[in-house]
C-alpha cells in the first residue's frame, strides 16, 4: 500500500495525464471486447465462453493479412471480418444447436471450440510469439500533454473505440434494427410472431460480437504478442467487466471497462499488489448487492 | 428404507472387493493409477453433482474446494502435528468452514449470478493460493513432497496401500453421498430444485438446506483432492484454477447429472480419454475439443442420462426443460 | 428431437472434420521398429501459451537421440523418444512420468516441465527411482535444497542462483561505469520473477554499494496490457531497470513501452530477452538493451556451436531456444552415460552421469560438468551482452567468471542453510 504515492500523483497534473489516459486506454480495448460478450449475452442468453478465441483469431488473421498487405487498416477489417464470419459459421453449425439449453451444455460447446481453435492456431501459425511490429504512421515520439506522457497510437486506438461505442449505441438505440434486437432481447417469441426471422438477428449479433472481438484483437496485434491461446487472458478481465458493467447491457460495458481501467493505472501506483484481487472484490460485491450490475437491466425471459 | 440400506452397504462393500482386487488381475500399476486419477476427479465431480444435479445450482468454483482439501491435508502433513486420518478429518473441517463463507454468500443467488460469484470466489482463491508463499509455496506448490507416517499399519508411501486406502476412502465417500441423497434430506433438495416456492410454502428453509448442501457438496469434493494430493505427494495452484472446474463439469455432463453414478462414470470416461489423446497425439485441444464438440452437439446428453429411471424417486432430472427447445426450433 | 434429418447431417460433417483433423497430426510416437530400443520419456508442454517449451525441447533432444540413432545406436539398440503432453498441469506430468516408467517401460525420463511440474516430478522420482534429468526447470531450491534431493534426478537447464551471481556483477560494473544508482524492476509476479529479481538485486548491490531499488512492479504473468506497469516505472524516473519477464510477456512489454520510449529514458537488464523467439518477435528492438544469455550462435563464438545452430535450423526449420541446448545437454549426458554402462539401469546410469564432464557446444571453455554434490550443471555460458537489431542480435558479449559465480554461490548457500 502505497496512499502517499498516490495522493502525490493526484495532486501532479502531468501525473494525472498520463495515468488517466493509461487508464482509458486500458479500459476502450477491454471494452471492445466485453461490449459483444455482454450483447450475446443480452440477446442470445448466452454466455460466450469462447470470445477470447475469436479475439485471437482475429488477431492472428490481422498479422498475417499486415504482413502480405503492409497495411494497418486492411489488417485490422481481416481481423473484425475474419472472426464475424468464423462467428457466423460457429453460430450456425454450433450455439444455434444449443439455445435456451442448459448453460453447461453452451459452456461446453465453448470449451470446446477454445480448445480446437488454441491448437488450429497452433498449427497454423506455429508455437513462436509474433508480434505484428507497430505501423510506420504510428512510430513516432510520444506527446507531452500537461507534462503528462501520452503515446499518439493510444490516441488513436481509444479514438478508434470511442466511435465504435457511439456507432454501437446509435445502432441498438436509434435504428430499426437496434429496436428489433432489444425486442429481441425481452420476447424473442412476440418478435418471432409479427414476422421478423429471430434467427437471422440472432445470427447478426453473434456475428456482430465477434467482428468486434476480432477488430479488438487486431486494434491489439502491434502492441500485445501473439501466442496460441491468448484469449484467455482476456477473456477473464471481459468477463469482470461484463459482470460489473450489468450482463447485457452495453453501456454498462462501457463504463465498467473505464473503471476498472481507471483502477488499473492509479492502482497501480496506489496499491499495486492488489490490483487483481481488487478486480475480483468489485465483480463479487456488485453480485451480491446488484446482482443486474451497475447497468443491467432487470431479468429479462431469455430466447 | 432398512432393507435397501443393508443392501447398499452390501453393494459398496463388494465394489470395494472388485476394486481391490483389479490390479491382480492384471493391468498393474498403469491401472491402479488410472483408478486412483479417476477417483480423485470422480469424487470432485460426484460432490459438484450434489449441486448441479439434484440442487439444481451450477458452480463453476468447485476447484477451490478441491484444493482446500488438497493444500490443507498437504500443508498438515508438512507440519506433522498430526497423523494422516486425523489429518484428513482437519482439512474437510477446514474446507467445510470455508464453503460455509462463502456459501452463505453464493446460494442467496440464483442461476447464473450464483455461477458466476462461484467464479469469481474461485479466481480470488486462486490468487490466494499464488500469494501466499510462506504457506502454500505460491506457484512452486507445496514444496518437497508430503510425507505420511505409518498408521494402523497402514504405510501410504507403498504402491497397494495407497491403492487400498484410496479406493475404500472413495467408496466410503460415495455410499455416504448416496445415502444423502435417498434420505429424506436428498428429497428437499429435489423438490427445491423443482420448486422452489413450493418448498416454501411447505415451510422448507431453502436457504438453510441449500447452504448444508453447498458445505456438503464441497466437503465430499475435497475428499478427491485430498486423494489426488496423496497420489501426487503434493498440491498445486492449478487444483483451483477454472480449467479444473470446468473438466469436472465437463465430467458430470458426460457421464451424466441425472444419475447418481453418471459423474465418476465421466470421470472414468474424461480421464481414460485424456490418457490415449496424450499418449497417441501431441494435438491434445483438437482431439480433445473436437470430442467434446460432439458430444455436447451430438449427444447432448451424458450417458448415463439415456437410461431410464426405474421409477426410483431419488433419480435427479436435468434441470433442462424439453419445452424449451421445442419453442426454439432450428431455421 | 425438431429436426432429426439436420442433426445426422451435422453429426456426418463433425466426424469427416475429425477425420481430417487425424490425418492433419502427426502421431506423437514414432515407434522404433523391433525390440530392445532404449525408451526415453519426455512430458513436457505441448499446448497452450509456451507451446513453443514444449516443442523447442523435443527438439533439442530429438536432434542429438536422432544423430546417435543414425550412427548406430548403442550396439544396435536406438533410443525411442516418447513426449506426453502435461498441458502445464504438475499432476499431469507427475501421472505422465509414473505411466512412461510403468507402462511404457521408460527407465529414462527427461523433464522438460517449467518449474512447478518440476517439482512434481521430483516427487515421482523419489518413489520409483528412474533416471530423470530437469531440462528445464531453473527453480534453485530442485537441486539446492538436500530436502528435495533424490539419488537418480539430475538438472542440465541453467540455475537461477548462476544467472544472479553472473548478472549481478555485469549490472554492478556497468552501473560504475554509466552512475546507474536508482533501479527499478519489472518482473513476472511467481516465484520464477520474484526470486530471479531478488537474487539479481542482492548482487548487483553486492558488488555496487551504490546502487539502490527505487521501485519494483510485479505484472501478472500472461497479462495482456502493460501500460499501467510502464507507466508507473515513468513515475519512477530510474536510472536503470531490471526485467525477468520472459517469453511472450516480454514482446507485449517491449511493444508497449516503445511506444513510451521507455528504453531511450533507463539503462534496461532483461534476463531473458537474449532468446531467439524474443528477438525475432519484437519487430522495433531497441539498440542497447543489454541482455542476459539464453541461447545464442554466437555464445560462445566456436565452430561447434555455430553447427549446432544450423543442424537444428536446417532440421527443423525454426531457430533454437534456451530450452533447446538445455534438452540437447541431457540427451547428451544420457547418451554418454549409456556408452559408459552398456544397459540403461537408472542407478548405474546416475552413477555414470553424477561428476560427469562432457565436451559440449554450450560449454564455456566447450565442456559441461553435472556437479556431483548437488546434481546440476555448471560450465554454460552466462553472461550479458548488448543486443542489436540485426543478426546475430547480440554483441559485445560479457562473459561471467564460474571462478566467481562458484565461490558466492557456495556462501549462497551457506546462508541459505542449503550446504
Amino acid at each position: 500500500m502505497e496512499p502517499a504515492a498516490l495522493l502525490d500523483c493526484l495532486t501532479s497534473l502531468s501525473c494525472v495525464v498520463t495515468q488517466t489516459t493509461s487508464g482509458l486506454i486500458i479500459g476502450m480495448l477491454f471494452f471492445l471486447v466485453a461490449a459483444g460478450l455482454t450483447l450475446i449475452f443480452g440477446v442470445l442468453g448466452i454466455v460466450n465462453f469462447a470470445h477470447g478465441a475469436f479475439y485471437m483469431v482475429g488477431a492472428y488473421l490481422a498479422y498475417s493479412a499486415y504482413q502480405v498487405t503492409g497495411s494497418y487498416l486492411v489488417a485490422v477489417l481481416a481481423g473484425g471480418f475474419g472472426a464475424a464470419i468464423l462467428g457466423v459459421l460457429f453460430e450456425r453449425f454450433a450455439i444455434r444447436r444449443v439455445y435456451g439449453e442448459n448453460v453447461l451444455l453452451q459452456l461446453l460447446v465453448c470449451y470446446g471450440f477454445v480448445l480446437v481453435a488454441d491448437d488450429l492456431v497452433q498449427i497454423i501459425w506455429g508455437s513462436e510469439y509474433l508480434s505484428m511490429g507497430m505501423p510506420q504512421a504510428f512510430r513516432l515520439p510520444p506527446v507531452f500533454i500537461a507534462g503528462g506522457i501520452v503515446p499518439p497510437f493510444y490516441i488513436f486506438i481509444i479514438t478508434v473505440a470511442a466511435v465504435f461505442a457511439a456507432v454501437l449505441w446509435f445502432i441498438i438505440e436509434r435504428t430499426q434494427y437496434g429496436r428489433i434486437i432489444r425486442a429481441t432481447a425481452v420476447n424473442p417469441t412476440m418478435v418471432s410472431a409479427l414476422g421478423i426471422p429471430t434467427p437471422l438477428i440472432y445470427l447478426s449479433v453473434f456475428a456482430l460480437g465477434m467482428f468486434l472481438a476480432g477488430m479488438a484483437g487486431g486494434l491489439a496485434a502491434p502492441i500485445r504478442a501473439l501466442t496460441p491461446g491468448m484469449g484467455f487472458s482476456v477473456l477473464i478481465v471481459s468477463f469482470v467487466v461484463t459482470v460489473i458493467g450489468g450482463m447485457g447491457s452495453v453501456t454498462g460495458a462501457l463504463v465498467a471497462s473505464i473503471l476498472i481501467g481507471l483502477v488499473r493505472s492509479y492502482g497501480s501506483i496506489g496499491f499495486p499488489l492488489f490490483v487483481d484481487g481488487l478486480m475480483y472484490v468489485m465483480m463479487g460485491l456488485v453480485l451480491v448487492l446488484k446482482p443486474n450490475g451497475l447497468l443491467g437491466r432487470q431479468e429479462a425471459s431469455r430466447p | 428404507m432398512t432393507r435397501s440400506t443393508t443392501r447398499n452397504a452390501l453393494i459398496a462393500l463388494a465394489a470395494l472387493v472388485v476394486l481391490l482386487a483389479l490390479p491382480h488381475l492384471g493391468g498393474g500399476e498403469k491401472l491402479a493409477d488410472y483408478i486412483i486419477f479417476a477417483a480423485a476427479w470422480g469424487l470432485l465431480a460426484t460432490g459438484l453433482n450434489l449441486l448441479i444435479g439434484y440442487t439444481g445450482l451450477i458452480s463453476f468454483g468447485h476447484a477451490m474446494f478441491f484444493a482446500s482439501g488438497a493444500y490443507s491435508f498437504g500443508a498438515i502433513m508438512q507440519a506433522q502435528i498430526m497423523p494422516v486420518p486425523l489429518a484428513i478429518v482437519a482439512a474437510l473441517i477446514i474446507t467445510g468452514a470455508i464453503a460455509a463463507l462463502i456459501g452463505a454468500i453464493c446460494v442467496r443467488l440464483s442461476e447464473i449470478y450464483f455461477a458466476f460469484l462461484t467464479l469469481a470466489f474461485q479466481m480470488f482463491f486462486h490468487s490466494i493460493l499464488l500469494s501466499w508463499v510462506d504457506v502454500t509455496g505460491g506457484d512452486n506448490g507445496l514444496l518437497g513432497g508430503i510425507p505420511t507416517p505409518v498408521f494402523f499399519g497402514v504405510d501410504l508411501n507403498q504402491p497397494e496401500h495407497l491403492y487400498a486406502f484410496c479406493v475404500t476412502v472413495t467408496v466410503l465417500a460415495m455410499y455416504l453421498m448416496h445415502r444423502i441423497v435417498s434420505s429424506p434430506f436428498g428429497f428437499t433438495l429435489r423438490m427445491i430444485r423443482d420448486n422452489e416456492r413450493r418448498a416454501i410454502f411447505l415451510g422448507v428453509n431453502v436457504f438453510a438446506v441449500k447452504l448444508t448442501c453447498f458445505v456438503l457438496s464441497a466437503v465430499f469434493s475435497s475428499v478427491g483432492g485430498i486423494i489426488l494430493a496423496l497420489f501426487i505427494s503434493g498440491a498445486y495452484p492449478d487444483f483451483a484454477f477454472w480449467t479444473t472446474s470446468g473438466e469436472a463439469i465437463f465430467m458430470v455432463m458426460l457421464g451424466g447429472l441425472t444419475n447418481f453414478f453418471g459423474p465418476i462414470l465421466g470421470a472414468l470416461i474424461l480421464t481414460g480419454l485424456n490418457d490415449i489423446v496424450v499418449t497417441y497425439t501431441d494435438h491434445y485441444g483438437l482431439f480433445l475439443g473436437g470430442i467434446i464438440l460432439l458430444f455436447s452437439l451430438g449427444l447432448r446428453k451424458g450417458v448415463l442420462d439415456f437410461v431410464k429411471p426405474g421409477g426410483r424417486k431419488s433419480t435427479p432430472a436435468q434441470p433442462t426443460a424439453d419445452a424449451k427447445e421445442a419453442t426454439h426450433a432450428d431455421a | 428431437m425438431t429436426n432429426h434429418k439436420l442433426n445426422t447431417g451435422r453429426r456426418r460433417f463433425l466426424k469427416t472434420g475429425a477425420a481430417t483433423a487425424m490425418a492433419l497430426s502427426a502421431p506423437a510416437i514414432l515407434r522404433a521398429e523391433g525390440t530392445g530400443a532404449i525408451r526415453v520419456g519426455m512430458p513436457t508442454i505441448l499446448s497452450g501459451v509456451v507451446s513453443i517449451l514444449g516443442e523447442s525441447s523435443v527438439a533439442g533432444a530429438k536432434l542429438v537421440f536422432d544423430e546417435f540413432n543414425a550412427s548406430g545406436g548403442l550396439d544396435g539398440r536406438k533410443i525411442e523418444l516418447i513426449t506426453r503432453d502435461s498441458r502445464a498441469k504438475p499432476e499431469e506430468a507427475a501421472k505422465a512420468v509414473r505411466d512412461l516408467v510403468n507402462g511404457d517401460g521408460c527407465n529414462i525420463i527427461l523433464d522438460a516441465e517449467a518449474s512447478s511440474g518440476s517439482f512434481a516430478v521430483q516427487e515421482v522420482i523419489k518413489s520409483i527411482g528412474a533416471l530423470c534429468l530437469h531440462t528445464v526447470s531453473e527453480a534453485t531450491p530442485l537441486s539446492a535444497d538436500p530436502a528435495l534431493h533424490a539419488p537418480t534426478a539430475f538438472r542440465s537447464a541453467r540455475q537461477g542462483i548462476h544467472d544472479a551471481i553472473g548478472g549481478g556483477a555485469y549490472a554492478a560494473a556497468v552501473a560504475k561505469e554509466k552512475g546507474l544508482k536508482r533501479w527499478a524492476t519489472c518482473s513476472p509476479d511467481y516465484a520464477y520473477g520474484r526470486t530471479t529479481t531478488a537474487e539479481f538485486m542482492e548482487y548487483a548491490k553486492y558488488f555496487n554499494s551504490d546502487i539502490e531499488v527505487i521501485g519494483q512492479a510485479w505484472p501478472k504473468l500472461f497479462q495482456p496490457d502493460y501500460t499501467e506497469v510502464i507507466t508507473r516505472i515513468l513515475q519512477w524516473r530510474p536510472d536503470a531497470l531490471y526485467s525477468a519477464l520472459w517469453g511472450g510477456d516480454l514482446v507485449s512489454f517491449i511493444d508497449q513501452a516503445n511506444l513510451y520510449a521507455l528504453f531511450d529514458q533507463t539503462e534496461t537488464f532483461s534476463v531473458n530477452l537474449g532468446d531467439y523467439p524474443v528477438l525475432t518477435a519484437v519487430e522495433q528492438l531497441p539498440n542497447g538493451m543489454r541482455s542476459g544469455s539464453r541461447y545464442n550462435k554466437v555464445v560462445p563464438n566456436t565452430p561447434e556451436n555455430n553447427a549446432f545452430y544450423d543442424a537444428y535450423v536446417a532440421k527443423f526449420g525454426t531457430l533454437p531456444t534456451n530450452w533447446s541446448w538445455e534438452n540437447a545437454t541431457a540427451a547428451t549426458f544420457v547418451i554418454e552415460a549409456l556408452k559408459d554402462v552398456g544397459t540403461d539401469d537408472p542407478v548405474k546410469l546416475a552413477e555414470a552421469i553424477r561428476g560427469r564432464t562432457i565436451a559440449s557446444p554450450f560449454g564455456v571453455d566447450g565442456t559441461l560438468t553435472m556437479r556431483a554434490e548437488d546434481h546440476t550443471l555448471t560450465g554454460y555460458a552466462v553472461g550479458y551482452g548488448v543486443t542489436t537489431a540485426e543478426e546475430p542480435f547480440m554483441k559485445d558479449f560479457h562473459t561471467s567468471s564460474w571462478e566467481q559465480i562458484l565461490e558466492l554461490e557456495a556462501d549462497w548457500k551457506k546462508r541459505q542453510g542449503f550446504a
